[in-house]
C-alpha cells in the first residue's frame, strides 16, 4: 500500500491529467486493478481447468476409439465354445470366414457394382443383389462366409459402398459321425439342434444379445462322448443296415454307473456341415426323438420287478402250457415251450405269457409306480433339447399290464430304456442319463436307489445266462462275459401290429462285463430283412444280437475292459454273489 | 522474486515437455498395443484353422483308411490281450563255470586237513 501511494505523490501534472481524462477523477485505481487482477486469476484458472479437463478426456477418450475400432472389426457371429470328446478330439470348431455387406447408401453406380461382383461370385442372383443394393436400408448382406481369395479380388475392385466382416463359422470334422449328438447351427452361429442348442440355452444367447460374445475365448465343452467308440458303433451299424436291408439303425452305449452316454448313434445320419439334410424326416434321432415298443426288452424290467417284490424268487414258475386270453386278445409265446417256466426259463425263452402272469400277478399298481420310479412313464430330459414324451395307454387296465410286461403297449424312447436298464445291473441305482463328463462321485450324488441290490445280482445273472443258453447265444464274445436281452417287437402300421411279422424292430441290450457292468450297449434295427443266411428269420437273435457282438468285440478293448478267461458259469456266479449278500 | 519467477518458468517448460514426452510414449504404447492386438487376432484365427485342420486330419475314418492302406494290422481280438499276473517267470541267468570241472575245482583243494598231512609235493 505504502509503496504505492508514494509514486502518486509524484506523479506530473501531465500525468495526473491523462490520468483524470482516461479513468475519471476520484477513482482508487489500486483497488480496481486489484479487481481486475482477481478477475485475471479466475479467468486463467478458468482456462486452464478447462485445458486440463480436456487432457484427462482425450486421455480416456482415445482408449475408447481404439475399443470401438477393434469391436468394428469383430466377428458378427457368437463366438462359440469348441466342443470336445472325452479324450479331448475336437468335435465342433469355429472358424473364421469374411462375410460380403454393402451399404446401398454409399453405392454410387448400382448396375456397376452388380455387374462386378458377379464377375467374382458367378453364383450370386444378380436379380435380387439388385434389389437389395436399390433399397434404401443402410447395410445389406450379399453373401456370408466367402474364401480369402474371393476377399482379395473384390477388395481390388474398389467398389465403394462393399466391405468385409470377419465372421465366425462352426466347423464339424468329422462330418456326420456324431451329428445327432452336437446337432447344429444356422448362419447366424445360433445352435439349432442338438448339444449347440443346449450350449445356448446355457447363457451364450444371452451373452451374444449383450454383444459380450464376440472374440472371447469361451472354455470348451467336454462330452461324455468317445470319438473312437463312436466310430466303431456307427460303421458296424453302417454295414448291419446295408446287410439287413433295415429301414434305419440305432445304438447307444452308455456308462451304467455314472450314467454318461459313451456313444449313440442313429442311423442314416446327417452332415452338420450341411444343416439342410437334418430337415428330412429319416434322418431323426430316433435313440431320443423316436418312441418305440422295445418288446422283449422290457421283460428285464418285468422280472426286476418281481423278483424286488420279494413275493416272486429266481425258483418260482409260472404256467405258460396255454396262450392267455383276454377277451378276443390271445398272448402267445414265440419260442413256445407249452410247460411249466421257472423265472429264468421265462428269461431265457423270452416268454410272453410267462412275463404277462407275473406282471398281472402283482397287480397294474405295482406294475405302474414300478415304471414311473424307473422314468419310464415322463418325458427324459438330458442336455439333448429333442426328447419324446413316452406314449402310455390312456386307460391302463389289467390287459396293458400284461402286454407291458412284454414290452408292447408303452413307447418309450430307447435313450430311457437305456437309463432303465442300467439302473437293474449296476446295484439298483437310478442314475441321469447326461451326455456331459461326469465323475463317479458326482453321479452318486445324483443317484436314487430303485431296485435292492441282491435284485440287481438276479438280473446280472439272468442277462448271462440268457447269453448262455437263451436268445442272445451269438453275443457270448470271448473273453468279455457279456449279458444280454434280445428283443423282437412287432411294428404297428396304421393302428394294428402287422400281421406279415416282416416289419418288426428288433432290439439287443447287452451288459459287459456281466459280473460287474460297466457299460450298456443297446442296439436297435428297424425293419431287418430275412437273409439267407439267417434262415429268412429277422428276429433280433439273428441281426442285432451278432451286430452286438460285433461292436463288443471292437469297443471293449477301446473301453478298457481287460478280456478274461478264467470266469465261472452263469449258475455259479449267482451263488457267489448269494453268498457275498447273506 | 526475479529468480523465483525463472525458475517456476523453467518448471513449466521443464513439465510441459516431460507431459508432452509421456503423452507421445503412450500414443506409441497404444499403436504398438493396437498392432500386438491384431496380430494375436490374427494368429489365433490361423490356430483356429490349423486346429481344425487338424480335427479333420485326425478323424478315425481317415486313420482307418490310411491304416488299411499302409499297414498289414488287423483288428485286435480279445485273445491277443493278456495281464502282468500270467507273465512267466524272468528265465534264470546261466552263468558259465569259471573252469570244465566246477565240482572237481571245489573239492581238489584245500588237500591237507588237520589229521592228513599234505602229501608230497608232485614233481
Amino acid at each position: 500500500m505504502h509503496a504505492s501511494l508514494k509514486p502518486k505523490s509524484a506523479e506530473t501534472r501531465w500525468q495526473r491529467a491523462l490520468r483524470s481524462l482516461l479513468y475519471g477523477q476520484d477513482v482508487n485505481r489500486n483497488v480496481k486493478a486489484k479487481a481486475r487482477l482477481g478477475l485475471a486469476i479466475v479467468a486463467f484458472a478458468a482456462i486452464y481447468g478447462v485445458i486440463a479437463l480436456r487432457l484427462a478426456m482425450f486421455a480416456t477418450a482415445s482408449d475408447g476409439h481404439g475399443a470401438r475400432r477393434g469391436v468394428s472389426q469383430d466377428p458378427v457371429a457368437t463366438a462359440r465354445p469348441d466342443i470336445l470328446d472325452r479324450n479331448g478330439q475336437i468335435l465342433a470348431t469355429d472358424v473364421k470366414t469374411p462375410s460380403l455387406f454393402a451399404e446401398p447408401r454409399k453405392i454410387i453406380d448400382v448396375d456397376e457394382a452388380v455387374e462386378l461382383l458377379t464377375g467374382v461370385l458367378p453364383d450370386l442372383d444378380a436379380s435380387e443383389v439388385r434389389e437389395r443394393l436399390s433399397s434404401k436400408r443402410g447395410f445389406v448382406w450379399l453373401r456370408r462366409e466367402i474364401t480369402s481369395s474371393q476377399q482379395h479380388e473384390i477388395h481390388r475392385l474398389g467398389i465403394p459402398g462393399v466391405g468385409f466382416l470377419t465372421e465366425n463359422k462352426r466347423v464339424y470334422p468329422n462330418g456326420p459321425l456324431v451329428s445327432h449328438e452336437i446337432g447344429h447351427v444356422n448362419i447366424d452361429n445360433q445352435g439349432i439342434a442338438g448339444i449347440e442348442k443346449w450350449l445356448d440355452g446355457q447363457g451364450l444367447a444371452a451373452l451374444h444379445m449383450a454383444g459380450l460374445a464376440t472374440d472371447r475365448l469361451p472354455r470348451p465343452v467336454a462330452l461324455a462322448l468317445d470319438l473312437r467308440v463312436q466310430y466303431a458303433l456307427r460303421q458296424e451299424l453302417v454295414e448291419a443296415r446295408a446287410k439287413f436291408k433295415a429301414i434305419a439303425a440305432a445304438g447307444v452305449i452308455a456308462d451304467v454307473n455314472t450314467g454318461e452316454i459313451v456313444a449313440l448313434v442313429s442311423e442314416p445320419d446327417y452332415d452338420p456341415n450341411n444343416p439342410r439334410e437334418a430337415n428330412d424326416p429319416t434322418r431323426i434321432n430316433r435313440i431320443t426323438t423316436g418312441v418305440y415298443e422295445m418288446g422283449s426288452t422290457f421283460k428285464a424290467l418285468t422280472l426286476a420287478m418281481a423278483l424286488d417284490s420279494g413275493r416272486i424268487s429266481l425258483n418260482s414258475s409260472f404256467d405258460a402250457r396255454l396262450p392267455l386270453r383276454y377277451g378276443k386278445r390271445k398272448i402267445n409265446d414265440f419260442h413256445a415251450q407249452k410247460r411249466i417256466l421257472t423265472v429264468p426259463e421265462i428269461f431265457t425263452y423270452s416268454s410272453n405269457i410267462g412275463a404277462a402272469r407275473m406282471a398281472v400277478s402283482l397287480g397294474v399298481d405295482y406294475h405302474k409306480a414300478f415304471l414311473k420310479k424307473l422314468g419310464q412313464l415322463d418325458r427324459l430330459r438330458t442336455e439333448l433339447p429333442e426328447s419324446a414324451e413316452p406314449l402310455v395307454p390312456k386307460h391302463w387296465g389289467e390287459l396293458s399290464t400284461a402286454t407291458i410286461a412284454f414290452g408292447h403297449g408303452l413307447s418309450v424312447a430307447p435313450l430311457q430304456a437305456v437309463m432303465g436298464i442300467s439302473a437293474l445291473v449296476n446295484g439298483g441305482r437310478l442314475v441321469p442319463t447326461t451326455f456331459l463328463k461326469r465323475d463317479q462321485a458326482a453321479a452318486d450324488k445324483l443317484a436314487i436307489r430303485v431296485i435292492k441290490p441282491e435284485t440287481a445280482d438276479k438280473m446280472r445273472y439272468l442277462m448271462r445266462l440268457n447269453v448262455e443258453k437263451g436268445t442272445a447265444t451269438r453275443a457270448n464274445v470271448a473273453g468279455y462275459y457279456v449279458g444280454g436281452k434280445t428283443g423282437t417287437s412287432e411294428k404297428v402300421v396304421g393302428g394294428r401290429y402287422s400281421k406279415s411279422k416282416t416289419k418288426v424292430l428288433t432290439s439287443f441290450t447287452a451288459i459287459m462285463p456281466a459280473d460287474k457292468p460297466r457299460y450298456l450297449l443297446l442296439i436297435m434295427i428297424d425293419e431287418p430283412q430275412g437273409l439267407p443266411e439267417t434262415k429268412g428269420l429277422a428276429t433280433s437273435g439273428w441281426n442285432a444280437v451278432p451286430v452286438g457282438a460285433k461292436v463288443i468285440e471292437r469297443v471293449a478293448p477301446l473301453l478298457g475292459i481287460p478280456p478274461r478267461f478264467d470266469l465261472p458259469k452263469a449258475d455259479q456266479m449267482l451263488t457267489v454273489s448269494a453268498k457275498e449278500t447273506r | 522474486m526475479r529468480l523465483l519467477n525463472i525458475m517456476v518458468i523453467g518448471a513449466l517448460i521443464l513439465a510441459a515437455s516431460f507431459v508432452y514426452k509421456i503423452k507421445f510414449d503412450s500414443t506409441l504404447q497404444v499403436e504398438r498395443v493396437g498392432k500386438l492386438a491384431s496380430e494375436l487376432r490374427r494368429e489365433r484365427n490361423a490356430i483356429a484353422i490349423l486346429r481344425a485342420e487338424w480335427a479333420r486330419l485326425d478323424t478315425p475314418g481317415r486313420i482307418e483308411g490310411l491304416a488299411s492302406r499302409h499297414l498289414a494290422l488287423r483288428p485286435i481280438v480279445s485273445t491277443q490281450f493278456d495281464s502282468f499276473d500270467r507273465l512267466p517267470d524272468r528265465p534264470p541267468v546261466i552263468v558259465q563255470p569259471p573252469s570244465a570241472d566246477p565240482i572237481g575245482a571245489m573239492i581238489a583243494p584245500p588237500d591237507a586237513t588237520g589229521s592228513v598231512p599234505a602229501p608230497p609235493a608232485a614233481r
